[in-house]
């Protein structure tokens, strides 16, 4: 569950941040880097008016090309990663950024799950390159658009295209207080049903891919009253096969007379922004009948918990003698509380 | 004064409004069915205009479409479709409502405090069915009806004013015939509206309602009025009919736990947890922690949690019900089965959402259905009798509280497990039994339960080892921060049933800690027992607990210890081995023993079984179970075992108690 953290860099993160202390600790450098992609997700960063100040002070922003020109080479405590890898270039590049990162954090679809770009994944490379590019010499790229973590240890990752700000904030204020970012891996529909959103498949025979999908946009498309596009990737244990079955059969999402989708469509529902990834990618080879192809799952390293840092408020590390059972009861409140 | 009064009145249709009026007198929120984005949406009612008129909601499995009434006499009325996806639950039990504020200050001490509920906004609910009402009554029993009181849920319910509206149709959907509670309206309700085309004959059982009837004044409904309205209610309960779900429902389920059946019914199911979600009675919540960047301060918001999800059962180091056909079965089971045992009701009043609203079209109806048709035959399982040992305790009012206590030292005992001595002179910490815990709180942090390790004149230990977030959390802590502790809770080790008996105690590594207060109880009263042997496992010679306290225990004449490990060192002398082979080695572990375990499941499992072989009666054969836990007090749903709640009915249980279940995958 959750998103894996690796312990040291966290802890070290964890306590570079400082919590609330008088004592000034040196703020964890932070960088953002893109590869193939849009900005859509650094925009984002952007767009947390109320914590960006804030986040200023805790932070130490190197490198973010977004909204400054400061160029930094590293090392960075936090490394937040836009962008698939798609050319060879990039995945040099990545390899040298790892290595000057103590924290890697994997951002959007794209970074995550290949992105729209790896669409060419279930495609002919070649056949699209000369379908795009009047010269496609001109143009190296690999074969395929691949999420970061199939080429470096990665250590978090926060879905979405673009990401949800309430969800990088989140992020970040884990690694200030150590606990644990309650980053949901379950569905779509839970957020869809807290906030009292009609379900479209239910309501309107509308396709939703909300079921299979990971929550953390609010449900954003059903309450546009449309059907989630799985831009946040998989949920836990996504039944995919049970869903694309039912849409098929008309179980799910059945038109007035009844009857259900061309499995040709149901596959291109499932082959969006994250149609790379292991549970919908099977579905899309399945109903194409194409053969399947084994993916790597989407972030590399096995779930860790986070470890936090020693807790920063409390008594002072030399504090003299503890208080007696009677200090805590003269506190003004009680020890009731 | 006006008093309740069942003589039907007649409201004319054009008169709604003035209804409307009456109920937002004083400030009264009035909230009914209104038509939003493409569905039958409860929302706020200014006007009699803002109802679904004209409009009714045809549903299916995994269907639910608006469509226009047919035209006619009727075409024009308002509530001419049964329930909606969502009851008024949303209402009375909101998907999200603060529960906890922590705070801390720079010296550490720590404040948790159960948020009181905003004084609650006088609410009028127009449109709840007799399926919502009998809903309602589950949900008193389960959030108000003890031992823990849900605060937000009883400062809603404390004022809250029903208009319901007998049904004139049934759905496909609907089988609250057979559930036994609908489609006429009985109970709970301040005034019972049933629609005819011109208007709604109306009832007031309470005397809130009366009270409103009269200021309206309203004139005594005409017979044939009456009569009408009764004829099309009774029409909706024949349509519906009474066998939608076989009669042994409850049986057979328990007796199927482990039907192929379960995991054909996972390959359809997709775990979306709507079905939870929009059934008036599921109660479950988990607690969303959100907190500053300093984590100084941090809010916990009760926020509706589904047993359909992952995160439900996951605990530090695993899942209890990883696979979607458990997840399943927790969900049928419960509502069908072991609701029963644990509420005394059915925790399915048969309103037909979960069919409706499931996104591919599973039928709860059918599924039981087809168990019968598969497993005819089964004999009734008898109710379980719950709190053999200490009785429930009746509704508290302050079992939500954290009571305070201060971390004076923490002293490492293995790489990752450290124990917390704490000190308070709360009385009621003070007074919990052996095997107790309690929950415990730190802003920021998810509240994690810790089981008390020791009692002291002046305060506790906890002994923690760094699973997770908080729980690393915890054990870094510096002496003199203070601690937010809900409990002591749950039903601990009956000690007292062991005198005169044999003790056999056994523990897998962090299992020592909640055993060592029943260690003390023993050693306090030695005389009372008979022969006393303690069998202790650990992973590698480094990780084993209180080594100095073990070695002293060792040396006593009356006492046997045993202790082995599953790999050892260089250094290591001792056994190497699991601990169930250690019972081999000694006599006399017999009918007359009683054993105390804790450790890991399947431990527990195993050496259950040994002991069983060598004759201990499983009714004398005591384990304490682990299960994810948000609450402690049985109000979260998070860490049910079957038809147990681990937190308020354990965690302790016998073997006798368990049964089967202690070995069953996925519960
Ligand atoms: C009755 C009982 C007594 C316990 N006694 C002790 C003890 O004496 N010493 C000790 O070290 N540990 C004990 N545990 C286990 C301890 O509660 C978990 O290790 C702890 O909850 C992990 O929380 P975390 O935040 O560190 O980890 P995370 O993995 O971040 O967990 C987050 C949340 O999930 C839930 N959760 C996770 N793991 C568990 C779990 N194993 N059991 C219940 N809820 C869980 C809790 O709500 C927790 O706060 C006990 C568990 C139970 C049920
Ligand atoms: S609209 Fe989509 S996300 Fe919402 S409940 Fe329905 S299937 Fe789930
Ligand atoms: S189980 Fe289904 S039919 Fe029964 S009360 Fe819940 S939603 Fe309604
Ligand atoms: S455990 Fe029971 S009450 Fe809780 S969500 Fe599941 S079915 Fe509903
Ligand atoms: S039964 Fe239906 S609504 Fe419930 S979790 Fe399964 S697919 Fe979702
Ligand atoms: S019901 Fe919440 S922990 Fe048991």
């Amino acid at each position: 569950m959750d998103v894996a953290v690796r312990a040291s860099a966290a802890a070290a993160t964890a306590e570079d941040a400082g919590h609330g202390r008088a004592t000034a600790r040196r703020r964890p450098r932070v960088g953002v880097v893109k590869f193939a992609s849009c900005d859509g997700c650094q925009l984002t960063i952007l767009d947390v008016e109320d914590h960006l100040l804030e986040i200023a002070e805790r932070f130490d922003i190197v490198e973010f090309a977004e909204a400054t020109s400061r160029r930094s080479s590293g090392p960075f405590d936090v490394l937040l990663v836009e962008g698939s890898i798609s050319t060879p270039e990039q995945a040099v590049e990545i390899a040298r950024l790892r290595a000057e990162a103590k924290l890697l954090v994997v951002i959007g679809a794209c970074a995550t799950a290949g992105g729209i770009q790896a669409l060419r994944t279930a495609a002919e490379h070649e056949a699209f390159r000369a379908a795009v590019y009047p010269v496609p010499a001109y143009v190296d790229s690999l074969a395929t658009a691949r999420p970061v973590a199939d080429f470096v240890q990665v250590d978090a990752e926060l879905r979405g295209c673009p990401i949800s700000p309430e969800q990088l904030v989140e992020l970040l204020v884990s690694l200030t207080t150590g606990r644990r970012p309650q980053l949901p891996d379950q569905a779509v529909c839970l957020e869809c049903k807290r906030r009292g959103i009609p379900c479209v498949v239910v309501a309107r025979g509308l396709p939703c891919l909300g079921p299979v999908t990971r929550t953390g946009c609010g449900a954003i498309c059903p309450a546009f009253g449309r059907g989630c596009y799985g831009c946040f990737g998989p949920r836990e244990n996504a039944n995919t096969a049970g869903y694309a079955q039912a849409l098929v059969t008309g179980d799910a999402a059945a038109g007035a007379d009844g009857r259900g989708r061309d499995p040709v469509d149901v596959g291109r529902l499932f082959a969006g922004f994250t149609g790379a990834t292991q549970p919908f990618r099977s579905v899309t080879d399945s109903l194409a009948g194409r053969p399947p192809v084994t993916l790597r799952p989407t972030l590399a390293s096995p779930p860790e918990t986070l470890r936090a840092g020693p807790p920063t408020w409390g008594p002072a590390p030399s504090a003299p003698e503890a208080p007696s059972a009677a200090a805590a009861k003269e506190a003004p409140d009680g020890p009731r509380q | 004064m006006s008093v309740a009064t069942e003589v039907p009145t007649f409201l004319p249709r054009d008169r709604f409004d003035d209804l409307l009026q009456a109920l937002a007198a004083g400030g009264r929120r009035v909230v009914g069915p209104t038509v939003a984005d493409g569905a039958i949406v409860f929302a706020d009612l200014e006007r009699a205009a803002d109802l679904p008129a004209g409009l009714t909601l045809a549903t299916a499995p995994g269907r639910a479409r608006l469509e226009p009434l047919p035209a006619g006499p009727g075409a024009r009325r308002t509530f001419q479709y049964t329930v909606s996806g969502e009851g008024i639950k949303k209402f009375t039990f909101p998907s999200r409502v603060d529960a906890l504020s922590m705070t801390t200050d720079l010296a550490g001490t720590v404040r948790v405090k159960v948020e009181a509920p905003a004084e609650p906004v006088p609410l009028a609910v127009v449109g709840a069915r007799a399926c919502d009402l009998a809903a309602l009554a589950v949900h008193d029993r389960v959030l108000i009806g003890g031992p823990a009181v849900d605060p937000d849920y009883a400062a809603r319910r404390s004022d809250l004013l029903v208009v319901a509206v007998e049904c004139a149709l049934a759905s496909s959907t609907c089988f609250c015939a057979t559930m036994g509670t609908g489609p006429e309206v009985t109970t709970g309700a301040d005034l019972v509206l049933a629609e005819l085309d011109d208007g709604f004959v109306v009832r007031a059982p309470s005397a809130a309602g009366g009270r409103i009837v009269e200021s309206l004044g309203l004139a005594p409904a005409a017979p044939e009025r009456v009569g009408k309205a009764a004829a099309q209610t009774a029409a909706a309960r024949v349509a519906m009919g009474t066998d939608a779900i076989p009669a042994n429902a409850r049986d057979l389920l328990l007796a199927n736990l482990e039907h192929p059946r379960w995991e054909a019914i996972a390959e359809r199911c997709i775990a979306c947890a709507n079905c939870t979600l929009v059934c008036p009675t599921c109660f479950c919540t988990g607690q969303t922690v959100t907190s500053g960047f300093d984590g100084v301060t941090s809010t916990a918001a009760r926020t509706w949690d589904s047993c359909f999800t992952d995160g439900f059962t996951q605990v530090a180091g695993g899942n209890f019900r990883p696979r979607h056909q458990d997840r399943y079965r927790q969900w049928m089971t419960h509502k069908f089965a072991t609701w029963f045992d644990q509420f005394g009701t059915s925790g399915c009043i048969g309103c037909g959402r979960c069919v409706a609203w499931c996104p591919v079209g599973i039928d709860v109806r059918a599924e039981l259905t087809a168990f019968a048709a598969t497993a005819p035959a089964v004999a009734a399982v008898p109710l379980r009798d719950r709190g053999t040992l200490q009785p429930l305790a009746p509704p508290a009012p302050d079992a939500l509280d954290f009571r305070r206590a201060t971390v004076v030292s923490i002293t490492p005992e293995t790489a990752d497990t450290s124990p917390l001595r704490l000190v308070t002179d709360d009385p009621a910490i003070l007074a919990g039994t052996p095997g107790q815990f309690v929950m415990v709180g730190v802003p920021a942090f998810a509240i994690p339960p810790i089981s008390i390790s020791r009692y002291h004149p002046d305060g506790i230990e906890l002994t923690i080892r760094a699973a997770g977030a908080a729980t690393s959390f915890l054990t870094r802590l510096r002496p003199g921060a203070t601690l937010g502790l809900r409990g002591p809770l749950g039903r601990g080790w009956p000690v007292e049933t062991a005198h005169g008996r044999d003790v056999v105690i056994v523990a897998g590594g962090i299992g020592l800690a909640p055993l060592r207060p029943v260690i003390d109880a023993v050693l306090r009263d030695r005389a009372k027992f008979a022969d006393v042997r303690i069998y202790l496992g650990a992973r590698t010679p480094r990780e084993r607990l209180f080594v100095d306290e073990i070695e002293a225990l060792a040396a006593r004449e009356d006492v046997l210890v045993r202790v082995t490990v599953d790999r050892a060192g260089p250094e290591w002398l001792g056994r190497v081995g699991i601990v169930t082979q250690l019972f081999k080695t000694v006599r006399g572990t017999g009918t007359d023993a009683t054993a105390f375990i804790c450790g890991p499941e399947r431990m527990m499992a195993a050496t259950a079984t040994t002991l069983g072989d060598l004759g201990v009666p499983p009714e004398h054969m005591w384990l304490t179970l682990e299960r994810h836990m948000e609450c402690g007090v049985g109000l979260c749903g998070h860490c049910q075992f079957g038809s147990r709640f681990v937190c308020r009915d354990g965690p302790v249980f016998s073997a006798a108690e368990l049964g089967d279940d202690l070995r069953r995958e996925g519960l």
